[in-house]
């Protein structure tokens, strides 16, 4: 397994007061790793460490399996970030701002601009200035730079921070697009649940500094699905009994006399009835299981992420 | 490197950084203008232009004014990245930083360059032509062009206080505060024409100025410049060293 980014032990205290702490990170290529967790969570201190912004007190970053501290300035030309806020020469056209971008990054094709700036949709405000720009086109602005390089990990911060619904959408939407055509990874912050829900592959859950879980999506959402818990005297004709009567797939049998039923939700009557007039004894019958945001609350403590 | 110097001058692209430079470059010129003037003598004889003359107010005006402007353009280019809150990509380039900060006090040097050389321009308008109609040596212009590449040398060499205050106040205003208050002390100086006054790091560009005043440098050289030389030295080590520490230490945070 190629990892893009990973790190090891990264620690941030200031004084006696860790921001960051012991924080173990690994980012698969081709990952949309979200990085979930409330304001002052630790996920730009996280960020800000990586791009080199602070210095950690503690651990180490391995950069696309190889690099560490030393080759970091080697590593910066496979990455795109924004960290925060785009940040822009205002004076300047969105044109000039990326070609800033082209030079410091030593690339030589100018018409990659251009191309870019076709991508986020802003190739006909390329001669505007940006102070004239809205949040929403400095954003999209803020990842075509990102992009202008061909980077292999895209790390953005917050980035739909201050969008219309509309926005927000569109943004997705192109990330999704660039994760698929261009196999790129991305690490997304964010403290909106629906967010890295509706873009994650990869979920690190930060709390109060510390990374409590990385998980793939799927095995989250596994976790984190609701159920009818079914207690009956024999849980394999209990299973033929649904699947025949309410055609019922989607179930587990999770111990001796337990079913984990994940469909039919509503209808803890009818399933009991069926089972019952079929000959199972059912001993009990209960909804169960979290909402991802119920099971988010669980792990970090009962804080609400918003 | 020329690729983050030239990303260095673009970002001044459309901003009001050429208007200073031409702000700062104007009154050395009016000056000139004035100097030009005919002028008759007591017995009611014409006096012709005294180059030594045109160099040295010109010389006056350009380092009355750069304290102000330089100090300006040097805060300005590094605190702007804090301002517009552009500094978090620009460390987060495979760039190391004091390539960056070098890039930068290039660009404030070619800014008191060009600022230099537009404040003498109309001065050597003037001697090319006194030198065609052979009112004027060309070693007077030579002195001329000298002062102005001495003023320009020994400018920069309070550069990085500028751009350390732009750096840690992270916005133009304290280093102006510094700028306005060198600036006075520099007219104050100027007035005077002490010879020690080159001493104060700011006027030390006045040495090779005053060395034109014809009297003055009759006088011989002036036994302080050793010391002023040291000075500025030690100044421009010293901030320049900090603004190294400040770049490549200093944390980036939110807001920053």
């Amino acid at each position: 397994m190629s990892y893009v980014l990973r790190t090891r032990h990264l620690t941030k205290r200031y004084g006696q007061k860790a921001i960051v702490q012991d924080l173990n990170m690994n980012v698969r290529a081709g990952d949309i790793y979200g990085f979930l967790g409330q304001n002052g969570a630790g996920k730009t201190t996280t960020l800000r460490m990586i791009m080199g912004l602070i210095r950690p007190t503690a651990g180490e970053i391995e950069w696309f399996g190889e690099g560490r501290a030393g080759e970091r300035a080697r590593a910066f030309e496979r990455v795109g970030a924004i960290i925060e806020y785009p940040g822009f020469y205002l004076n300047l056209s969105a044109a000039d701002n990326l070609e800033i971008h082209r030079r410091l990054m030593g690339m030589g094709n100018k018409e990659a601009i251009d191309d870019v700036l076709t991508t986020v949709g802003l190739i006909g405000a390329k001669r505007q200035k940006v102070k004239s720009y809205s949040l929403g086109m400095k954003q999209r602005l803020g990842i075509a730079r990102a992009l202008l390089h061909h980077p292999e990990l895209l790390i953005l911060d917050e980035p739909t921070n201050g969008l219309d619904p509309g926005g927000i959408k569109e943004i997705r939407q192109l990330f999704l697009r660039l994760a698929k055509q261009r196999g790129i990874t991305f690490i997304i912050s964010s403290h909106l649940l629906s967010e890295i829900e509706q873009l994650a592959t990869r979920v690190g859950i930060i709390h109060q500094g510390k990374l409590l879980e990385e998980i793939d999506y799927e095995a989250l959402q596994r976790k984190s699905r609701r159920y009818l818990e079914i207690k009956v005297d024999d849980e394999r004709r209990a299973a033929y009994i649904l699947e025949q009567q309410l055609n019922a797939s989607d179930y587990v049998a999770a111990g001796p006399g337990v079913l984990h039923l994940y469909e039919h939700l509503d209808r803890a009557a009818d399933v009991n009835y069926t089972l019952a007039t079929h000959g199972i004894g059912v001993k009990g019958i209960a909804l169960s299981g979290d909402k991802l945001e119920d099971y988010f609350l669980k792990m970090t403590g009962g804080d609400p992420l918003v | 490197m020329f690729n983050v110097f030239y990303a260095e001058l673009l970002k001044l692209k459309h901003s009001r950084m050429f208007w200073l430079v031409l702000v700062g470059a104007l009154p050395a010129n009016l000056i000139t203008l004035f100097v030009m003037m005919p002028k008759v003598s007591m017995d009611g004889a014409r006096v012709g232009v005294d180059m030594m003359y045109v160099f040295y107010r010109q010389g006056m005006m350009l380092v009355m004014m750069g304290p102000s402007m330089f100090t300006i353009m040097a805060a300005y280019i590094f605190a702007r990245e804090y301002q517009e809150r552009t500094i978090n990509q620009l460390f987060s380039y495979p760039i190391s930083r004091i390539r960056i900060l070098a890039a930068k006090l290039s660009v404030v040097f070619a800014l008191i360059a060009v600022t230099a050389a537009l404040s003498s321009i109309l001065a050597l308008g003037v001697g090319v032509v006194q030198l065609i109609k052979q009112n004027a040596e060309w070693n007077t212009i030579w002195l001329g062009i000298r002062m102005n590449l001495m003023v320009i040398v020994l400018s920069f060499g309070t550069v990085p206080v500028a751009a350390a205050f732009g750096m840690a106040g992270k916005s133009v205003i304290p280093a102006a505060v510094v700028g306005s208050f060198a600036t006075i002390v520099t007219v104050i100086g100027e007035i005077g024409h002490g010879r020690q006054s080159i001493l104060f790091p700011w006027l030390t560009s006045y040495g090779p100025v005053r060395r034109m005043a014809q009297e003055i440098a009759q006088a011989g050289s002036n036994p302080y410049e050793p010391t002023a030389a040291l000075i500025l030295t030690v100044v421009f080590l010293v901030s320049l060293t900090y603004c190294l520490f400040h770049y490549v230490r200093t944390d980036v945070h939110s807001g920053s």
